[in-house]
């Protein structure tokens, strides 16, 4: 609670002040003068003192207040809750990059699909014709595949990418904790599921990610260079690659508007949005609340190392 | 006999006769003309050099649609008999056929189409092969539409476009639509059908039924399930499947670098798949394909043109839809639950 004392409560202590110095003035001249010189010299010396101490009293008063005013105010901020990073930036570079490939092929595909609905028929008047659209379209498509490749890289030959791999595998664990939260869901089980640096449903979102990479850009090259391909291959290779394409694209779409904004952003728990994407960053009471298995893995290793180094300490 | 009767007799008596001369008015002016054009050797050598007949056979007259006309009804330029020579022009039938004539003409709007058409433009230039209303519907001999005798009736009006139009006409003759015309199937496409009867207009013409992007809209006038196609068993399908593929999407949003109907089928030589000189018979295929395709090889004969990924007959193609049809609905239906329960335990934790 920050003490914030009226205007008047002020002046009345700088008035109190005054009149303690005043008495003070006239005890210690008295004492000193007493008799030596005149009273009217002795009034007029203590009139100057008063006037010269009462400012310099007030002036410090009023300063020490505004610095331990400053000071109090400081206190009372929050202290900062404690964060860990999360993603690293290779990692959100990469998020990055699919989210802008898949905005831009969903808007320039999806109608497509729908091309005898009107709105179709908008977006492709908006983007400047189908031809351009379909410029826009590879264009992401280059995105998409740039990310594969590249996390495929990450993967294999980055210690976070390989960490981060380990921990996404699938493992009993996660169905169990399927159930559980079905449980929990249902009011079967009192207590949530612990998950660990990933949960089930980020792990969903993982491989759903991988197989749509799979079936998208496979048939997508085929589409794109679908002259060098029929020159191999039958043109029913071609027909499935399309039907493939335009089906799983909504699949994709579907999953993304609803399922991955839901658990992003309209989810309660990170709303209006979990900023880990951006920032890379998470909270200690959202790594509690959401990853303890993970936070207590950190602790653990930094416990290890403190061991460690305390031990190195004693043996040196 | 009182007196009003005989008024009676004799209006009676004036209205016959007048009718009498009336009637006999064409007969009279017809008996008159054919004089001398009645007579077959009746003939002129124009500057050219060329023979004309002047002959007119009354009987053609009196079979068509203007037998209570008379001669100069439409020939209005000629005012005395004989008339010395005196070159006659060619009949303007908008004399007549204008819209609330007098004479009661037919008059639709289709006929004003014609000035916009490409021979109406090119008549109105100057042109002196481009065909004005004559030279399709006959001078002497109009006829209705729906007589065989006229040279618009369906069995042989393409053999009218056909008098200037000779080197599209006989490959025409030979196409599929061609051959059922032949054998009485009047249904089948005739020239107009596609290219349009008074506004008929360049095929490089937007606004022309037969130019690029409109051919798609043409054909199944037709071959669409509901047009007349079907009656003849004729497979209507493939409207549906080209307007879902990638050639139907972008020919409807303008590109002009894909394929149309025509671009594949032919057009005024088309010809059944199982046609060896057909442009889709499986050996033309990659020529066909070829024109656009670079490289193009048998591989493009290999799976269905036209695929219906929602009819099992597309093979492969109808297993991966209905495949991908179920994971969707499942997966969406799984994931939709999940947040349902999801929502509903916070809702019940909130009111606690």
């Amino acid at each position: 609670m920050r003490r914030n004392p009226g205007k008047n409560t002020e002046n009345d202590m700088l008035r109190e002040l005054d009149l303690d110095i005043e008495k003070t003035l006239r005890d210690t001249i008295e004492r000193e003068f007493k008799g030596k010189v005149s009273t009217e010299l002795e009034e007029k010396l203590r009139e100057k003192l008063k006037a010269e101490l009462s400012d310099e009293v007030r002036n410090r008063v009023l300063r020490i207040k505004e610095e331990l005013e400053a000071e109090l105010s400081k206190k009372e901020e929050k202290p900062k809750e404690k964060e860990y990073l999360r993603f690293g930036l290779s990692f959100r570079i990469q998020h990055w990059v699919l989210l802008g490939s898949c905005l831009v092929l969903i808007i320039t595909g999806i109608p497509l699909k729908f091309h005898e609905t009107g709105w179709a028929r908008v977006f492709f008047g908006l983007m400047g014709g189908v031809k351009t659209s379909g410029l826009i379209h590879r264009v992401g498509a280059a995105g998409l595949g740039f990310v594969a490749v590249f996390h495929v890289f990450y993967t294999f030959f980055s210690r976070e990418g390989r960490h981060d791999f380990k921990e996404l595998i699938p493992r009993p664990k996660d169905f169990l904790d399927f159930l559980t939260m079905v449980k929990y869901f249902l009011g079967i089980s009192k207590t949530k599921p612990r998950f660990g640096r990933f949960s089930y449903v980020e792990k969903f979102d993982y491989w759903a990610v991988y197989w749509g990479m799979v079936i998208m850009l496979g048939s997508g090259i085929i589409l794109w260079f679908h002259n060098a391909i029929l020159r191999v291959f039958p043109k029913f290779v071609a027909d499935i690659a399309r039907e493939a394409h335009s089906d799983e694209g909504l699949l994709a779409t579907l999953a993304i508007i609803i399922w991955h904004f839901y658990n992003a952003h309209l989810n309660p728990d990170n709303f209006p949005m979990n900023w880990a994407w951006i920032t890379g960053r998470i909270t200690e009471s959202t790594m509690l609340h959401h990853h303890p298995i993970e936070y207590e893995r950190m602790i653990g290793e930094k416990v290890a190392k403190g061991m460690k180094e305390s031990e190195n300490v004693k043996s040196s | 006999m009182p007196r009003s009767f005989s008024f009676l007799f004799v209006g009676l008596v004036a209205a016959s006769l007048s009718l009498l001369v009336l009637s006999s008015k064409d007969i009279l002016a017809l008996t008159k003309c054919t004089i001398c054009h009645g007579k077959r050797e009746l003939r002129k050598i124009q500057p050219t050099g060329k023979l004309v007949s002047l002959y007119v056979d009354e009987w053609v007259l009196q079979n068509s649609v203007h037998a209570k006309q008379a001669c100069t009804d439409c020939h209005s330029d000629v005012v005395e008999i004989p008339h010395k020579g005196k070159l006659v022009e060619k009949v303007n039938c908008t004399r007549c056929h204008y819209r609330g004539n007098p004479a009661g003409a037919p008059q639709m709007v289709k006929y004003t189409e014609y000035a916009e058409s490409v021979h109406g433009i090119a008549a109105r230039a100057g042109n002196q092969k481009a065909p004005v209303c004559q030279d399709c519907h006959g001078a002497h001999n109009v006829r209705k539409h729906a007589d065989p005798q006229s040279g618009m009736w369906r069995g042989t009006i393409s053999e009218t476009c056909g008098r200037c139009h000779l080197e599209v006409y006989s490959v025409y003759r030979e196409s599929i639509h061609g051959r059922a015309v032949k054998e009485g199937k009047l249904d089948s496409a005739v020239c107009t059908d596609c290219h349009g009867e008074h506004s008929i207009k360049s095929p490089e013409n937007p606004e022309s039924t037969v130019y690029l992007t409109n051919i798609p809209q043409t054909c199944p006038k037709c071959h669409a399930p509901k047009g007349i196609a079907s009656k003849y068993g004729i497979k209507t399908g493939q409207v549906k499947t080209f307007e879902d593929s990638f050639h139907g999407i972008g020919i409807k949003f303008g590109m002009k670098t894909v394929a149309s109907c025509a671009s594949c089928h032919g057009v005024h030589d088309i010809r059944a798949a199982d046609d060896l000189r057909s442009t889709v018979h499986i050996k033309n295929i990659p020529t066909t394909c070829g024109k656009c395709h670079s490289g193009a090889n048998i591989n493009y004969a290999k799976g269905r043109i036209h695929v219906d990924p929602k009819k099992k007959e597309s093979g492969a193609i109808f297993y991966v839809s209905f495949f991908f049809k179920w994971l969707t609905i499942s997966v969406m239906l799984g994931l939709l639950a999940h947040m349902a329960l999801d929502l509903s335990r916070r809702a019940r934790e909130r009111k606690r």
